[in-house]
């Protein structure tokens, strides 16, 4: 009896040592990895297809998962160091280099897995636009029946302000069978009206219905979000404008505008009568009053 | 009092007793395989091989619960592609460890000395022996097959597709098994457990090689290197015909005649590696 109790408490002394090695372990192996944490990954993705052999719809699952785990550790990282939300209009700011191989491993591993191709398409060109290009057409090759694929590559297009090639991808797609028919109108929209606002919030329109990506989703309500801004400033400057034309001076506050303002349909605040953005953050009057801004705080992308 | 417990010499005996070995009709023959292939299985039952189901339920949970926010929406495809990979590994290591020891183990209880003394021929044995673990394997592979099947539906919250299409991927891998199994069987009939089960997993991992060694073949530069690398490539099992683990997440069913060609080539192996273990095995002598 009393030997058990004595093996019994090497166990729980044993376990209690292990416990605290772990915790000395955990809080230094990050300094430890630093250095290294940037490296190029070892396996290319045709190395790595031919290693897992039976296992690589599990290995690209496993790439796709540390894909996302990367980028939502430097959004982290980023927020604890910069003490505010980040901004996905910022991607190029957190200096994601390992994103692309990652993608282009897990598309080597299992080519027919969409989501990675989705995901570089929105993310990727704020990096490197020609990678993302390269993982598309990469996709299409691997995946030619699907529509989706054009649809991102087009995106990737269009935000590379190439509208031709953004209506030729869209016209491409189109032609598949299951494709829906707003692919053949946003190919000719592309070729009519790429730049406008119109033709910009339809993409993103399309972009949030074709996508399951929680992440991509937020970026393209966002974007959508500028997009309504930029309206509603358009139509705050010539309030602004007719102001100064009437009086001969600008608005010293938005309570001089503020009927006009209500008149155009925007959203007012009740205390401060200033305007409110899409993420019902008030505008703030800049240039002495004669021109419209959005505030520091907004949740609106500024691009 | 104490409880009559039959030991597995016991429990041998009996079941070859009672096949009645007096008539050599095909029926009898056919009777004491099954005798013994049950007898393979119980005694895999016994040895609590199934309890890698259990292993296997928690990783499922797992996965099904924590997948979904690590994945970004991904969570079938990571069910599919977690259980069916774990279905082919746990069935690889159950088909080698318990494999190799197929006859091995009989050897060293000397239980296998009770059972050739009865007219049973050592084929009969080893077919016996063989058929009791593919039905152990072919209960795991069932249970985790439906484990999978729920899984999805519990991350889909609702029915999902891919419940019915991951069966003939789920049929493959247990084919696949059913190959390694007859591998580790014909080394168990003249090699050590140990060396018996790394020669098996080498021919596993090879057998997933297999068109690179036909490139190699096609490549080489010498008619040697070309022929060596062909006997190789068909020589060794080509199991890459069963790796579609992958294409089943994303909902891709094999064409019925590419699945068929398939098990048929694994069948016409199959009989070339318990032809070779019988070859083998008659040969040896254990007196």
């Amino acid at each position: 009896m009393k030997k058990d109790a004595l093996t019994f408490l090497v166990i729980v002394l044993g376990l209690a040592e292990v416990v605290l090695l772990a915790h000395w372990i955990d809080d230094h192996r990050q300094d430890m990895n630093a250095p290294i944490s940037e490296e190029r990954l070892y396996l290319d993705g045709a190395t790595a297809k031919r290693l897992t052999f039976a296992f690589n719809g599990l290995a690209a699952d496993w790439y796709w998962m540390r894909s996302l785990q990367y980028v939502g550790g430097k959004i982290v990282h980023y927020e604890d160091s910069h003490d505010g939300r980040f901004n996905l209009g910022n991607l190029s700011s957190l200096n994601l280099t390992l994103l692309p191989p990652l993608l282009r491993v897990t598309t080597t591993l299992d080519p027919q897995f969409i989501a990675p191709y989705e995901y570089g398409a929105v993310i990727l060109p704020e990096l490197n636009q020609d990678e993302a290009i390269s993982l598309l057409n990469y996709g299409i090759a691997a995946n030619p029946s699907s529509w989706r694929l054009y649809h991102y590559l087009g995106y990737i297009y269009w935000q590379r302000k190439d509208y031709a090639q953004a209506s030729d991808v869209y016209a491409a797609g189109a032609k598949l069978p299951g494709a829906p028919a707003w692919m053949a109108a946003l190919s000719a929209r592309m070729k009519a009206e790429g730049g406008s606002r119109d033709a910009a919030r339809e993409m993103y329109r399309h972009l949030y219905e074709a996508s399951n990506d929680e992440a991509v989703r937020e970026m393209v309500t966002k974007q959508i979000m500028r997009l309504d801004s930029l309206d509603e400033r358009d139509v705050i400057r010539h309030v602004l404008t007719d102001y100064r034309a009437q009086s001969g001076h600008c608005a010293s506050s938005w309570r001089d505008v503020a009927g006009a303002l209500r008149t155009a349909r925007l959203k007012i605040d009740s205390t401060t009568g200033a305007p409110l953005d899409p993420s019902n953050t008030p505008y703030r009057l800049i240039k002495d009053g004669c021109d419209v801004d959005l505030s520091e705080n907004t949740n609106v992308p500024k691009r | 009092m104490s409880q009559f417990k039959p030991n597995k010499i016991t429990l041998i005996n009996n079941t070859v007793s009672d096949l009645g070995l007096d008539s050599n009709s095909v029926g009898l023959t056919v009777r004491r395989t099954v005798a013994i292939a049950r007898n393979a299985f119980r005694e895999a039952v016994r040895d609590r091989v199934l309890y890698n189901l259990v292993i296997f339920a928690l990783l499922l949970i797992a996965g099904a619960i924590y997948l979904g926010e690590l994945s970004a929406g991904q969570e079938s495809k990571v069910i599919v592609d977690l259980g069916l990979s774990a279905m082919l590994l746990f069935g690889v290591f159950i088909a080698i460890f318990v494999g190799v020891g197929l006859v091995y183990k009989e050897i060293e209880r000397r239980t296998l000395y009770a059972i050739l003394s009865k007219p049973i021929a050592r084929s009969q044995f080893l077919l016996g022996k063989y058929l009791g673990l593919c039905l152990t394997l072919l209960v795991n592979v069932l249970i985790m097959g439906v484990g999978v099947s729920l899984a999805l539906i519990y991350v889909r919250r609702g029915w999902d597709p891919l419940v019915f299409k991951i069966w003939p991927a789920i049929l493959l891998i247990y084919v696949e098994l059913m190959i390694v199994t007859g591998v580790a069987l014909l080394f168990s009939t003249f090699s050590s457990p140990a060396l018996s089960a790394l020669l098996t997993f080498f021919v596993f991992i090879i057998g997933h090689f297999s068109a690179d060694l036909k490139t190699l073949g096609n490549s080489a530069g010498s008619v040697a290197a070309r022929w060596l690398f062909r006997s190789l490539y068909y020589g060794l099992p080509n199991l890459s015909n069963y790796s579609v683990i992958t294409t089943a997440a994303h909902g891709y069913v094999p064409e019925p005649r590419g699945l068929a060609v398939s098990i048929a080539y694994a069948i016409a192996y199959i009989v070339v590696l318990l032809a070779a273990a019988t070859l083998v095995f008659n040969r040896r002598n254990f007196k």
